[in-house]
């Protein structure tokens, strides 16, 4: 029979039942519908991850912590007394004056900036206007930020700062080009836990992101002012340090390892930004396994589906094999059914979830997406879905197999007796 | 060709009086069973075929015969004589178990699955009395399948189609369904399915079962004539003695042996 013939003739056939094939179609759709619209959101936000990563520029530049090691919580052993080590059940190593001795001595290096650790209180527009609690962090050069207006800081900068585009209205600029320039306070507590208050302009203003730098960037020089003016004045006590290296091309892995080897934890930017993406997949896996149950569920409804059809037919079956259909046809017209269903199933599926993830993506950024920009919720690369499609199709023939076989191995007479 | 040795086998057998039927016994079982068929015009030959089922008396008994070239033949017998168990091993529906068939010099214990399935298809055709007809298809979907299944491109299938619906007059009805004909229209449908794909044998199993009498009478008549002129070979099973009357040869099954 031609392949053709055997396509018409199962459609006819899946026309037969409509009800039935629609019901067994449904549950293909809804498990392919999960499945695609998590693929979506996946790439969405996979592809948003990848863009602010490219984005963030300073593939040279490692942050490098003293390895952490986490005591067992119910020892009961007495430890010697270390000045870098945080006492507490989550200490903390920190790196001091020695350490950057150490790993200018590993080679390689073309700068090492400490992280001061240092807190503001809140910012405000001027000394007499309303408060914002703040979070700063040191600005490390050569990472970049997404700009809404204005510049990056340099490595020389004194005052000026960088805020995120949120505190933009709050501290009365109109827009975010209107707050280039402008001076703002900084507040901190000094050492003695009086408040001091810093004055500081707006060099640039920071476009929201969800990866990357979240808080104002101060310079360096002002990072050390506070961290000073915190402790005790002399105090080398770093969570970490930035290292820039020498040759950006260098084989980070190794380079990696050599710090590893010194006792050193060294990671890029992208590293740290990369724990995102785990726990986003870790969700995405989630979500999948409920679409694959619901495959699955599709499946036993397909195979279903078709013994039916194979009851209702088993006089047609006979007729066909007494006029010379041989197994492989009547196995290949009840595969092509199997296949229909998937087909349809996963098609629709795949046009639903596209259909329902550009409306998400439009109410997304209208709403809780607004400020960020280039972000869409969903994404659908055209390539995972061809293979959700294929997917589908193929399963489908999987739970078609055996009521295909049922059919292709009846005995002629027998089925032609039954009625 | 013929081995000599084998046509003088058959020619001193033959002088000394053995049956053609003892000839071919002995040739079956020296796997000659084929080659027989060649010096004789037997469209299909039974070499005592023997039908056993499980925990059950033999429904064929040893069954002999040879069937030739354009013949009508009826098989009659009452219900649970073995004339359909014999009908369905004719037509390689069923296997015997033991005994060979003949088919145009071929031995189909000697065929494939496969192979069996394509002399159905290209040299069979079959009427059923429960016309096993789509009802849902068009007549013209229903007279064309055997050529579906031998596929057959549609633009081939449709003219033959046409020409086979005219044959049997129901020209008007191609794209009617099947469903709606009347049970005597139903079975010239069906009589048209068989002769499409051209076949050299019609099994008809009681194919006037399920008609009237003057509905029998028309498709009976049918039958014979376009199996007359088309040269075809006619296998009835009947239990119907009138029917079997108009066939030229009539062959009574009774507990599984030819009486």
């Amino acid at each position: 029979m031609k392949f053709k013939d055997i396509l018409i003739i199962s459609q006819k056939n899946l026309m037969r039942a409509k009800l039935r094939t629609l019901l067994t179609i449904g549950a293909v759709f809804i498990g392919v519908f999960a499945i695609s619209l998590t693929n979506g959101l996946g790439s969405g936000i996979r592809s948003y991850v990848n863009r602010q990563l490219g984005n963030l520029g300073a593939e040279n530049i490692l942050i490098v912590q003293a390895r952490q090691t986490f005591p067992n919580p119910v020892s009961q052993d007495v430890v010697e007394y270390d000045q870098n080590r945080q006492a507490g059940q989550f200490n903390v190593t920190f790196l001091g004056a020695d350490d950057i001795t150490k790993i200018r001595n590993i080679g390689g290096t073309k700068s090492i900036t400490p992280q001061f650790d240092f807190r503001i209180e809140y910012i405000a527009r001027d000394r007499n206007s309303k408060k914002y609690q703040a979070s700063a962090s040191q600005y490390v050069e050569g990472f970049r930020l997404e700009m809404a207006a204005g510049r990056l800081l340099t490595a020389t900068e004194q005052n000026g700062i960088t805020i995120p585009v949120r505190y933009v209205a709050p501290l009365g600029f109109s827009s975010a080009q209107d707050a280039i320039g402008k001076t703002v306070m900084l507040s901190y507590k000094d050492r003695s836990g009086l408040a001091q208050e810093r004055e500081v302009f707006i060099a640039g203003v920071q476009e929201q992101s969800l990866v990357g730098n979240v808080d104002m960037t101060v310079p360096v020089a002002l990072a050390e002012e506070i961290y000073r003016a915190q402790t005790d004045g002399a105090s080398e006590r770093y969570p970490a340090l930035f290292v820039q290296l020498e040759n950006a091309m260098a084989d980070l892995e190794q380079v990696k390892q050599k710090f590893s080897d010194a006792g050193y934890d060294a990671r890029t930017l992208e590293d740290q930004v990369g724990t995102i993406g785990t726990v986003i997949n870790t969700i995405l896996v989630v979500l999948n396994v409920f679409g694959a149950i619901a495959l699955l569920a599709a499946t036993f409804g397909i195979v279903n589906t078709l013994f039916m059809a194979v009851k209702e037919r088993t006089s047609e079956i006979g007729l066909m094999k007494a006029l010379g259909a041989t197994r492989g046809t009547i196995f290949a017209i009840f595969s092509a059914e199997a296949a229909s269903i998937g087909f349809w199933g996963s098609s629709l599926g795949i046009i639903a979830s596209i259909i329902v993830g550009t409306i998400a993506n439009r109410v997304a950024t209208n709403t809780f997406l607004k400020n960020f920009v280039g972000f869409d919720l969903l994404a659908f690369p055209v390539l995972p879905f061809l293979g959700i499609l294929a997917g589908g199709i193929i399963l489908a023939l999987i739970a078609g197999a055996l009521p295909s076989l049922r059919a292709s191995r009846l005995d002629p007479i027998q089925a032609l007796r039954y009625e | 060709m013929l081995p000599q040795e084998l046509i003088e086998y058959i020619h001193s057998s033959r002088a000394a009086g053995v049956t053609d039927a003892g000839i071919l016994h002995a040739l079956a079982d020296a796997g000659w069973a084929g080659a027989l068929m060649q010096l004789d015009d037997s469209v299909m030959r039974a070499v005592n075929l023997i039908k056993t089922y499980e925990g059950d008396t033999n429904a064929l008994n040893g069954v002999s015969l040879s069937i030739q070239r354009g013949e009508s033949v009826a098989i009659v017998g009452k219900s649970g004589s073995g004339k359909s168990t014999l009908m369905h091993i004719l037509a390689t529906l069923d296997k015997p178990t033991s005994g060979e068939l003949i088919i145009d010099g071929r031995a189909t214990s000697e065929l494939t699955r496969a192979d069996i399935d394509t002399l159905r298809n290209k040299k069979f055709g079959f009427v059923f009395q429960q016309f096993f007809l789509n009802g849902r298809n068009t007549c013209l979907d229903n007279v064309t399948l055997p050529l579906t299944i031998m596929g057959i491109s549609r633009g081939e299938r449709e003219q033959r189609g046409m020409e086979m619906l005219k044959a049997v007059g129901l020209e008007e009805k191609s794209k009617q369904r099947a469903g709606e004909l009347s049970g005597g229209q139903k079975q010239r449908l069906c009589i048209g399915r068989a002769l499409i794909s051209n076949p050299g044998v019609i099994f008809a199993d009681e194919p006037t079962g399920n008609l009237d009498s003057e509905n029998s009478a028309m498709i009976m008549a049918m039958v014979l004539e376009l199996q007359r002129s088309r040269g075809i070979t006619l296998i009835l099973v009947t239990h119907d003695a009138d029917l079997a009357a108009m066939c030229d040869r009539i062959i009574t099954i009774k507990d599984g042996h030819i009486v």
